[in-house]
């Protein structure tokens, strides 16, 4: 009952190693956001108890690779430990290359492949195989955005074409396509689901986890699109014992991320 | 040669780009060059894509030193202080030169309604600042009129048309004083001769969409286009010119 | 820990039930203790998604005696007598004891404008009756606009708002008071404080959208909130119970 009465007595989750595998900070183009800067997000972990989060740089995702990353960096930089990188690769652009984030220690920890919104790029697309060739080499996790069914495919097909990467499917085991998710992770060792959706409803998690067992599945949060409490409360509050709970919300993602 | 001000064009990394489009600054310029294109009203890539503030500051670093560039900015209503004030806005805009704005409600997710967007609208029509737009990316023809009529004071140039939209444009800039329409593609089968018989030359203005359209092309849909040669230079770069020039920003 | 009032629950059996989710009274009984919501206002599946006249006569039954359920039914203007009559309605539901009313103006077809609204609307607001909705079943931002000006001492509550709205959402907040924001998936980072700092913690209403919704995060949301515990307690129960406790049917 420990991380139930946290959320009773709005205690900040102390104590437990909170890792959110699913961040993102910067301006949104599209709709108005909360506070989104590096500064705010800290703030936020700092009142909740999460450790550490893993971030992309929104704009970067859409617009100017290298740019995204640099402030990518800066952040992982200015916050160390407590921001981790995703570098996001652009398929557009044939001078980009992601691994100079890797060359040292930078805070980078994973690639992170949103391809519906550079220009509906399929997320197993050759053009992103110098980050997964990276990935692969190194052992890292990549994060792909795969909601829909055929993304999720195709997040399938990087983990079988490069079985030392590890693949994280963001939103895909919660959505109206789950099944896909679990099936694919039944298929491969190396992929495993977050938990970044807000419209996942009571149920859900605890669901997940007895398709595709409690070490599959990561706190991930969507932050800033979304507040972190959400899926937080959501994870305290289901029915799964202390011990599960405390592998979905950072212990899973700890040993992933090699951290 | 006519001369020509290219009414509509981005300039910066974009997301997407294909091998063989013009992508960077020096393309443009010598795509520039190449059509007789004096002078461009320019926006950031950042600005349209993916980081509006961020994009809007880039775009005054990029023209830097480089009048050949004339500069626009995209438009945001702030909430929350999400940006810059309406006053602000134009503030900054007087401080680093800008004589035009872009409004991106599709992009942004913000509407057109007084509620939202009034108060910009308000300082464009006091300093007379055009106000740009692109169809079907932004808004509908429907939505056009409805703007134009929302904000009489407030001269708008919609960019991105087609003859597919004729029917509905046409009485939009019959009822709407304040509506001009970019040229770009608008590359209808005697388009341009036909709107300058029923609406007048004085209502379009040429524009490329460079980097993603064609300069070469909109410099031939004007070059021999079957009106005066007085028509030609009002769309060329008369119309803009006269529009930029009552800016007292 | 907070007691909490849920302003969006539905009950029965509805047409698309997943694996893992809440389906019966008993589940939503179950949610409810565990996340220490006392009461909520339920409408029932199949007003919604079926039969608006049986799911209404369903949730009586299914509610009765129940004192943790505030009754709430689906309801639309009467077309060719298709359901009751407003002022029929208004009585059924003093009889019944149904305190507010849904609308689905998408599934159930039908305009929110004031041509098609208006009588309905006129007894609502003479009984006080607040009005639910989700952003989604209004259509468009228009439409919403459309409502909320047309019948301002109706008090709207607009839940199930995407982030992605948000920059058309916070203008019509600022232009339109009687709109209230129902929280459970308005899930910005920092949102529920921006709405207190900006609106007043008086905006907004505390609901889950259960079975659908997730009662936990939603709490959750509300008691790591960055506001006073002044605040939380009227998002959480006071101003919805300010709302009931103002109907006069």
């Amino acid at each position: 009952m420990r991380y139930e009465n946290l959320v009773y007595e709005q205690k900040p989750f102390d104590g437990v190693y909170v890792l959110d595998v699913h961040g993102h900070i910067g301006f949104e183009q599209g709709s108005q956001l909360g506070p989104h800067d590096g500064k705010s997000i800290v703030h936020t972990m700092d009142r909740m108890g999460v450790d550490a989060v893993c971030v992309s740089y929104s704009p970067g995702l859409r617009g100017d690779w290298k740019r995204g990353n640099d402030i990518t960096a800066q952040v992982c930089g200015a916050y160390r430990g407590r921001v981790l990188g995703y570098a996001a690769p652009n398929p557009f652009h044939k001078d980009c290359d992601v691994s100079e984030y890797f060359a040292e220690d930078r805070g980078f920890v994973g690639i992170k492949i949103h391809g519906n919104i550079q220009g509906e790029t399929p997320e197993n697309d050759p053009r992103y195989a110098h980050a997964f060739e990276l990935a692969n080499k190194r052992k890292l996790p990549v994060l792909f955005h795969a909601w829909m069914p055929y993304e999720i495919d195709r997040a399938a097909d990087v983990a079988r074409q490069y079985p030392d990467l590890k693949v994280i499917i963001g939103h895909g085991g919660l959505t109206f396509a789950r099944e896909h998710a679990v099936a694919v992770c039944k298929k491969y060792d190396n992929v495993y689901c977050d938990t970044a959706i807000s419209s996942a409803p009571d149920g859900s998690i605890e669901w997940l986890v007895d398709k595709i067992g409690i070490d599959r599945v990561l706190y991930g949060s969507d932050m800033t699109f979304f507040d972190c409490i959400h899926t937080m409360g959501k994870i305290a509050l289901a029915k799964l014992t202390d011990e599960e709970k405390e592998k979905i919300f950072g212990l899973n993602a700890k040993s992933l991320f090699g951290l | 040669m006519l001369r020509f001000i290219d009414a509509r064009c981005m300039l910066g990394n974009r997301c997407i780009i294909r091998e063989g489009d013009p992508n960077t600054k020096e393309d443009i310029l010598e795509l520039m060059d190449r059509c007789h294109i004096e002078k461009a009203v320019v926006y950031h890539a950042m600005a349209k894509e993916s980081e509006l503030p961020g994009g809007n500051m880039a775009l005054v670093e990029e023209t830097k030193d480089n009048d050949r560039f004339i500069r626009q900015w995209c438009a945001l209503p702030s909430y929350f202080g999400e940006y810059l004030s309406a006053e602000d806005f134009f503030a900054a805009m007087k401080e680093h030169h800008v004589t035009s704005m872009r409004l991106l409600p599709k992009t942004c997710g913000y509407s057109l309604r007084p509620h939202v967007i009034g108060k910009l609208m308000d300082l464009a029509a006091q300093c007379r600042m055009p106000v740009f737009i692109s169809l079907f990316e932004e808004l509908t023809s429907d939505e056009v009129y409805d703007l134009c009529k929302a904000y009489p004071d407030v001269n708008f140039v919609v960019g991105n048309t087609g003859y597919r939209e004729n029917r509905r444009l046409g009485p939009a800039v019959e009822q709407c004083d304040n509506l001009y329409l970019g040229t770009g593609n608008y590359v209808a089968h005697c388009g341009v001769e036909l709107f300058c018989k029923y609406y007048g030359a004085e209502r379009l203005v040429f524009d490329t969409g460079l980097p993603t359209g064609s300069a070469t092309a909109a410099v031939s849909l004007i070059g021999y286009a079957e009106i005066s040669r007085e028509e030609k230079e009002l769309i060329a770069h008369g119309n803009i010119e006269r529009l930029l020039g009552e800016v007292t920003l | 820990m907070l007691n909490f009032i849920d302003a969006r629950c539905q009950l029965g059996r509805r047409g698309i039930v997943r694996e893992g989710e809440p389906v019966t009274k008993s589940d939503i009984l179950e949610l409810m203790d565990r996340c220490s919501i006392e009461k909520a206002i339920a409408y029932h599946a199949m007003a919604k998604e079926g039969d608006m006249k049986a799911g209404n006569d369903l949730l009586l039954q299914e509610t009765e005696g129940d004192e943790r359920f505030i009754r709430q039914w689906c309801a639309m203007p009467s077309t060719f007598g298709e359901f009751m009559g407003a002022e029929e309605l208004a009585e059924q539901m003093k009889k019944h004891h149904v305190s507010s009313i849904r609308l689905f103006p998408k599934t159930h077809g039908y305009s929110v404008k004031p041509y098609a609204m208006g009588k309905f609307m006129d007894v609502m607001a003479q009984c006080h009756v607040p009005v639910f909705l989700t952003y989604a079943e209004c259509g468009s931002e228009d439409n919403l606009y459309s409502l909320l000006s047309s019948y301002p001492e109706v008090n709207f509550i607009i839940s199930d708002a995407s982030y992605r709205e948000n920059r058309k959402l916070f203008p019509l907040m600022e232009q339109c008071k009687n709109l209230l924001l129902g929280t459970g998936n308005f899930v910005v980072h920092g949102g529920v404080k921006l709405i207190c700092d900006y609106f007043g913690a008086e905006r907004m209403i505390f609901d889950t959208g259960l079975p659908m919704g997730s009662a936990t995060a939603a709490v959750a949301l509300i008691c790591y909130a960055e506001i006073s515990e002044e605040e939380k307690q009227l998002i959480a129960h006071g101003n919805i119970e300010r709302l009931l406790a103002d109907v006069k049917l």
